[in-house]
């Protein structure tokens, strides 16, 4: 598992167009980012709103805000030998759950 | 013991109750519970919990077929659908922030229009429970709550939409929304040909629910969503059913 390399809330927020990855994070019980795109590289689409982090919210807990972005994905990069060049699926994360990414 | 009736001797076909099964899920039972909490600390009354429920299962995607309707003729609303969908919705008598008339607001106020192309098929889809634009198209369908249709429609999309009878070409880009989070989504599929002189009601009448997920297209003749039942090949038989033939 990756670590993380500073906190989430000092890192720049991502625009749109940007390439990132979605991270590997432990959590505990409750989370929202899909398992089927944890370590995939994907492109900002959008920037939606900012909003308390799912992680938290379900237990009632009025802790971090963070924007939220939906990301666009290559089905490509999510499954292997997916076998349609032009698909995508996109899917939302808030800013945690994103670290910047190269390719 | 004056009781002599006996159960299940041969030939005793009236007394027989029909196959019953009653299931409730842990989380029925959760609902339930803090259900009748809510209505005991106060927070609404058991007639609010009712008006609710009769209002959730009452409104359909009607509002929803307007606003494509509308779009398809009106290019300045096309341009404020896909700009501020909240906005739209408004013009077509749907009210995020008020949907019921009861007081309830909605639980999410982030709503976007999916636009197809010639070029781009949108499918929506929530992979971690059932999201979708309820306030604009009313409860969604059974089958768009299954594991089945959540799972497969990420990995195997064109697949299941073939399963729904739509086949597109490769060159068309298939975008799967997964609303996992806060935003709720619909398609605006493409104006079909054949519908130059048709008015809007005529032009809502065939954006179906299954078009604004987009599992189906629209089309002049198609005004519902019918999915054809197949008879089983080797139908169960009970011996209740054998006594009612």
């Amino acid at each position: 598992m990756k670590k993380s390399k500073s906190p989430e809330a000092s890192r720049a927020p991502f625009k749109v167009g940007d390439k990132v990855r979605v991270r590997d994070m432990p959590y505990m019980f409750y989370t929202r980012s899909q398992l089927y795109t944890r370590g995939a590289v994907g492109t900002i689409a959008a920037l939606t709103y900012k909003d308390l982090i799912p992680e938290e919210e379900a237990f009632n807990f009025d802790g971090h805000v963070e924007q939220y972005y939906i990301v666009r994905f290559r089905q490509k990069d999510l499954w292997p030998g997916y076998p349609f060049d032009n698909d995508t699926l996109q899917t939302e994360c808030p800013h945690r759950w994103l670290e910047p990414a190269t390719n | 013991m004056s009781h002599t009736h006996t159960h299940g001797s041969p030939g005793d076909t009236h007394h027989k109750a029909a196959p019953m099964v009653e299931e409730i899920t842990d989380y029925e039972v959760l609902e339930i519970a803090v259900r009748e909490l809510a209505i005991e600390h106060g927070l609404f009354t058991a007639e609010d919990h009712r008006k609710f429920t009769e209002w959730a299962e009452s409104i359909g995607p009607a509002a929803g077929s307007r606003l494509v309707a509308k779009a398809w003729t009106d290019p300045a609303y096309k341009a404020l659908a896909l700009k501020d969908g909240l906005k739209a919705c408004k013009e077509v008598g749907v009210d995020w922030a008020e949907p019921t008339g009861v007081g309830t607001p909605s639980d999410y106020m982030e709503f976007h229009v999916l636009e197809d192309t010639p070029a781009l098929h949108h499918v929506i889809v929530c992979t971690l429970c059932s999201c979708y634009p309820r306030p604009l198209l009313g409860m969604s369908p059974e089958w768009y709550r299954t594991t089945n249709y959540r799972r497969r429609l990420v990995r195997w999309p064109r697949q299941v939409l073939a399963e729904f009878g739509l086949i597109l070409p490769p060159e068309v880009e298939v975008r799967v929304e997964d609303s996992n989070q806060k935003c709720r989504f619909m398609v605006m599929p493409m104006r079909p040909e054949g519908t130059g002189n048709w008015t809007e009601e005529q032009l809502a009448e065939i954006v179906t629910r299954d078009c604004m997920i987009g599992v189906a297209l629209p089309k002049p003749g198609r005004t519902a969503d019918v999915h054809p039942i197949q008879k089983a090949r080797r139908p169960v038989k009970s011996s209740h059913q054998e006594a009612a033939q």
